[in-house]
């Protein structure tokens, strides 16, 4: 086989004992060496391949807490407040006011065929100055088919008059999640299990296969690979039959470029048949598709205000969110998943819900111990330096929502957790001192997918109004991009296999146009990236 | 539309328990039971005539499907299915707000409302609803039923206390049962084939009969539902304030719905049916 041989401006490893060097040797698909070009010619006969000669290579991103349904909801019109990268590559243009969230919505309408409904995703009315979007903006988008405009949270939606009337909601209509006027009548706001009901109403259950079907699939790989991610998670699939098709038809592509990771929901069955199913998928794994992860969701958002919280709870008195999975199923599911062998990541928002997480896996390793399980607590927003220190003491890992600091976090500051909890949110410095191993995460679709902003996120602690939150938990630009590498392939139980540039690893990169240790830390999330190589093989991100 | 029943509490009340008897009982009505895990019932396999991934189908007419990761999308597939049911039953899980659920079918033309039940284990609920994690999702379970169900009270220790704590978070009328033995009647309504007709109630229950030839006045129908004691109650009325209209009545527990049905129907009686607590029943009845 051929010995290909890259150098590139730099190569940052992720191996302490060569962090940085300017060549790196790929055969089969694997890492053969990394180092000089003339210790890699000792391999043999090698070919050089210079395209790379001005970039900087890192380990590929690996996401560690993700949604596949990203690439679902790219079948429908984005109209969030931020730029965001659609999977061909096209920037869409913040949207920043209401009128330009209609304007956009009546141009896309007129391209829809008669009767079909208008779904669209991703708006954010929090940078309005409190104006919210009523029933007179979403019927100047249409009258005549239904509207559904979803929030950038997926638990808010606005619906014009066509679906309301539909539905038969008025202003005598007394059910949870329609938001009403001061005069009581309905806004068009819909809320939680109310916006989801309506959303699926109007767009057909079909919808839901869309959203995960092989095209989906596909989305979301690519949008992912423009970001310099190799390896992600599709962290929550009941994994019907439909889906895991999808997986394996577009995973069996060698044009597939990412691999992927997606996580069982564990509170969809009972472990009694979910983990003899999981066992079966798992014989159906690939290079780029891996059945091995579980997941539980305990609890709701913090900015939903559904998040299980400790004493005092809400900064502005709103009472405790609801638990998704109860403590004495968190301690069932997690026990039989354990025993069985398995990693557990389980959602938990809340320190509430951290706090019982914790506890369920204490309680799991009394009764049936196991070394090395790593069960990682996905988000952990809240979690206190007490609750990292169990962790450590666990052998828990953890994966922390940095990018909510952005997007969410002078709310935090303001309503939801205050200013103290707020600015130690998302704890990357205490889960560093503490040694409890660590990755940061976009949940993409609710944040972006792009790990070096999630870096960025991590390093700088900037609100979306530019507020330093936190100022103690900024971490090291070497220790984000260890988390969004190394670190994340740990707390995915692949580390021996990816997230280093290192002797019989993959040989999977993210390609840089600059080093993102040169920099200045507050540019990390503009630094550029050309493309990844997937197992050896490029794939240039388009421009 | 159908008829919509949520039934919710906690884990271990008896939910599960109380669906097996619904299942296995010849009501004669054809219900869709939407439920948490499948392996929790007690199916005779015997009277399966079709098991799919996600859904069984029962000789009886029955269907059970579970609910997996989202109700809504499981109860509009369930809509979309060719099949007819005369009722839907969701079983809510341990920790889910059934109210919250129950605003499906508020939402959702194809169905009616009926009624939120949530169960309470006699034996844990004291010491749940004290517990900090959970207490508050004991209490939001509470206030959201129409009616109760405390089960388990042969495992009850202080039966007058428990019951001053239910009523301190709910005005739900209370029924007391073992094994989640409960007439499915009061529970789920007194359709039975289109007809308003009770059929064999337990002993502790009884129901009553009207029917007025004249419109009747209003308020005379409310205060006989509204008194302690009446737990369902379904009617057609011709009220002597819109005495051109059929006014439908339908309350289970603490929850009245009259809604209009359109224009009255020459011939018509106006007919109410009252299922409640025998005793109290009896005495409306000396009245
Ligand atoms: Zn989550
Ligand atoms: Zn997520």
């Amino acid at each position: 086989m051929t010995i290909v041989v890259y150098s590139a401006r730099r190569i940052l490893t992720m191996n302490p004992n060569r962090p940085s060097v300017t060549h790196v040797a790929v055969r089969d698909g694997r890492i053969l060496g990394a180092g000089s070009l003339d210790e890699l010619r000792g391999w043999g006969k090698v070919e050089v391949d210079d395209r790379f000669a001005d970039k900087v290579i890192l380990p590929g991103f690996v996401e560690g807490h993700s949604h596949a349904y990203e690439g679902g909801v790219w079948k429908f019109p984005y109209v969030g407040y931020f730029d965001r990268i659609s999977p061909d590559g096209t920037r869409h243009k913040g949207l920043k006011s209401i009128d330009e969230v209609v304007a956009r919505l009546q141009a896309f309408e007129k391209t829809l065929a008669p009767g079909a409904s208008l779904l669209a995703w991703g708006f954010d009315p929090i940078y309005f100055g409190g104006r919210r979007m009523d029933l007179t903006d979403a019927d100047k988008i249409s009258t005549t088919r239904p509207v559904v405009v979803v929030h950038s949270n997926f638990h808010v939606a606005n619906a014009n008059s066509t679906v309301l009337a539909k539905a038969g909601i008025t202003r005598s209509t007394n059910v949870h999640g329609i938001v009403k006027d001061a005069m009581g009548e309905p806004t068009g706001e819909l809320q939680e299990m109310t916006a989801k009901y309506m959303a699926y109403r109007a767009a057909g259950v079909e919808v839901a296969a869309v959203l995960s079907d092989e095209q989906a699939v596909w989305r979301f790989a690519r949008v992912a690979q423009l970001a310099g991610v190799t390896t992600a998670t599709d962290l929550h699939n009941e994994l019907p039959e439909s889906t895991v098709d999808g997986y394996l038809r577009a995973s069996a592509s060698d044009d597939f470029p990412i691999r992927l990771l997606p996580a069982f929901a564990a509170g969809s069955v009972s472990p009694e048949q979910g983990i003899p199913r999981l066992q079966g998928l798992m014989k159906k794994n690939n290079d780029r598709l891996r059945f091995q992860l579980v997941k539980i969701v305990t609890d709701g958002s913090i900015q939903g205000l559904s998040a299980r919280m400790r004493w005092p709870g809400y900064y502005d008195g709103t009472p405790n969110g609801v638990w998704n999975v109860g403590p004495d199923d968190i301690d069932r599911l997690l026990l039989a998943w354990h025993r069985a062998g398995f990693q557990v990541h389980v959602h938990t928002n809340g320190d509430e819900a951290s706090e019982v997480a914790i506890e369920a896996v204490e309680r799991a390793l009394m009764t049936a111990p196991r070394w090395d399980h790593r069960h990682t607590l996905q988000h952990a927003q809240m979690a206190d330096a007490g609750q990292f220190r169990r962790m450590k003491a666990l052998g828990m890992c953890v994966n922390l929502f940095a990018n909510h600091l952005f997007y969410w976090g002078d709310i935090h500051y303001a309503r939801t957790l205050g200013p103290e909890r707020a600015e130690r949110m998302d704890a990357c410095a205490t889960a560093l001192t503490t040694g409890v191993p660590f990755a940061i995460h976009c949940d993409a679709p609710v944040t972006p997918i792009g790990p070096l902003f999630t870096a960025w996120c991590a390093v700088n602690r900037l609100t979306a109004s530019g507020r330093t939150l936190g100022e103690t938990e900024k971490i090291p630009v070497a220790d984000a991009l260890r988390a969004i590498t190394l670190g994340a392939a740990y707390t995915l139980k692949l580390d021996e296999e990816l997230g280093s540039i290192d002797v019989g690893k993959r040989a999977d990169f993210a390609v840089l146009d600059d080093d993102p240790l040169a920099v200045p830390p507050g540019k990390l999330k503009d630094v550029g990236v050309w493309g990844t190589v997937l197992g050896g093989k490029v794939f240039e991100a388009p421009k | 539309m159908i008829p919509f029943t949520v039934i919710g509490g906690f884990l271990g009340a008896g939910k599960t328990t109380l669906l097996n008897r619904l299942l296995r009982g010849a009501t004669g009505r054809r219900f869709a039971v939407m439920v948490n895990d499948f392996g929790a019932l007690d199916i005779d396999g015997r009277l399966v005539v079709e098991h799919g991934g996600d859904t069984i189908a029962l000789a009886n007419g029955c269907l059970c499907c579970t609910i997996g990761d989202s109700l809504v999308t499981t109860l509009l597939a369930l809509l979309e299915r060719p099949d007819r049911f005369d009722h839907i039953v969701v079983e809510a899980s341990g920790v889910a707000d059934p109210g919250r659920i129950a605003d499906l079918a508020v939402l959702e033309p194809r169905l009616r409302r009926d009624g939120v039940v949530v169960m309470v284990d006699a034996g844990e609920v004291r010491q749940r609803a004290a517990d900090r994690r959970v207490g508050d999702t004991i209490g939001r379970q509470l206030a959201a039923a129409d009616l109760l169900v405390l089960n388990k009270i042969d495992l009850a220790e202080d039966l007058p206390g428990l019951r001053r704590l239910l009523a301190g978070h709910s005005a739900a009328p209370i029924l007391e049962a073992s094994h989640a033995d409960v007439p499915l009647d009061l529970l789920l309504g007194l359709d039975r084939r289109g007809q308003a007709a009770p059929t064999e109630t337990a002993d502790a229950f009884t129901s009553w009969s009207y029917e007025w030839v004249e419109p009747v006045e209003r308020e005379t129908v409310m205060t006989m539902l509204r008194g302690p004691g009446r737990l369902r109650a379904k009617g057609i009325m011709r009220f002597a304030d819109a005495p051109e209209r059929r006014s439908v009545i339908h309350q289970v527990g603490r929850r009245l719905d009259v809604s209009d049905d359109g224009a009255w129907r020459d011939g018509e009686t106006s007919r109410l049916v009252l299922l409640g607590v025998k005793p109290v029943l009896g005495s409306l009845q000396r009245e």
